[in-house]
C-alpha cells in the first residue's frame, strides 16, 4: 500500500519561505514515517524577512526555527535523525558547532557538513530528516 | 506507532568523531528499514588520527571507514542505498571513481558527487544511507 505523502508546514506563517520568497519547494514532506524538511535558512519569525548575521546567529534562528517545523508536523529535534550543514566557509565550523550543540545536547542526529557557496549572503543552511510522532 | 531512533555505536575509538574531535554527532543511527551515516572522513579508525594523502588514499579510508560503520549497525556497504560523495576538486573525479568502483562493483548505489569545501582540508568525505 502506498503510504501517505504530506506536505509540512510552519504553524508560523512568516516561517513560510517557500510561499512568501516565491520558491518552488515545499518547507516539508512527510512521507511515510519520516519528515524532510527543505534547507532552512535564518529567517526572523517576527517579520519573515532573512536575518543575516555571524554563523552564531544564523544557526541560532535556523536551528530554532528547525524546532517550530519539526513541532508543527507532530515531530521534535530528539527525533532527528540526519542533518546536513551548509556553510559558506569551513573556517568557522566551530563556530557553528559552538551553537549547534546547545540544540542538540544529547544523543545528537548523524550529521554531514561542508562548505559551499550560499545565495543571498547568507552564512549557514541547515537541512534535516526526521522521524515522525 | 513511531519508528524507534537507534544509535549505533562506533566501531572503533577514531570513528567516535564526538569524542576524538567534540563534534556534536552521532556516528550513525538507524531509523526503521534505513541506516543514516554521518559523513565518513579519511582518519585512522585506531587512534582518530588524520589520515590525509592523495584523493586516491584518502578515498580507500574513507570507505574502509564506512564498511567498519555500516557493519557496525549490522548493514554492508552492498547495502548502500543513496551516497552523496563530497570531494574538494573536481578535476579528482575520476581519481574518485576509480576507487568507488572498487568498494561497491555490483548494483551501486544512487549517487551525487559534490565539490565541496570539507572540514580540516580533507579531501573527500561520504555521506551514506544504506539498507537496514
Amino acid at each position: 500500500m502506498p503510504v501517505r505523502r504530506e506536505i509540512i508546514n510552519p504553524k508560523n506563517d512568516r516561517l513560510n519561505v517557500s510561499r512568501n520568497f516565491n520558491i518552488p519547494h515545499s518547507p516539508g514532506v512527510r512521507a511515510g514515517d519520516f519528515i524532510y524538511l527543505s534547507g532552512m535558512v535564518s529567517i526572523n519569525p517576527e517579520t519573515g524577512e532573512r536575518s543575516l548575521g555571524t554563523v552564531a546567529h544564523e544557526t541560532r534562528q535556523i536551528l530554532s526555527n528547525m524546532a517550530h517545523m519539526l513541532e508543527s508536523a507532530g515531530s521534535s529535534m530528539e527525533r532527528v535523525v540526519k542533518i546536513n550543514v551548509l556553510l559558506y566557509s569551513m573556517l568557522e565550523f566551530d563556530n557553528m558547532n559552538a551553537v549547534y550543540r546547545q540544540f542538540f545536547p544529547k544523543d545528537p542526529p548523524t550529521r554531514t557538513t561542508c562548505g559551499v557557496q550560499l545565495s543571498g549572503g547568507l552564512k549557514v543552511e541547515i537541512e534535516c530528516i526526521a522521524l515522525a510522532g | 506507532m513511531p519508528l524507534a531512533r537507534i544509535l549505533v555505536p562506533p566501531p572503533a575509538p577514531g570513528l567516535d568523531m564526538a569524542a576524538q574531535y567534540g563534534w556534536p554527532q552521532s556516528t550513525a543511527i538507524r531509523a526503521g528499514d534505513l541506516v543514516f551515516v554521518s559523513g565518513v572522513l579519511p582518519v585512522d579508525p585506531a587512534t582518530g588520527e588524520r589520515m590525509q594523502g592523495t584523493l586516491t588514499t584518502e578515498a580507500h579510508r574513507a570507505f574502509q571507514n564506512l564498511k567498519l560503520v555500516l557493519e557496525a549497525a549490522g548493514t554492508s556497504l552492498d547495502r548502500l542505498v543513496h551516497v552523496r560523495a563530497m570531494i574538494y576538486d573536481r578535476i579528482e573525479y575520476d581519481a574518485l571513481n576509480r576507487v568507488y568502483r572498487q568498494y561497491v562493483p555490483e548494483g551501486p548505489p544512487a549517487r551525487t558527487v559534490w565539490s565541496v569545501q570539507i572540514a580540516d582540508a580533507f579531501k573527500i568525505q561520504l555521506d551514506a544511507v544504506a539498507a537496514a
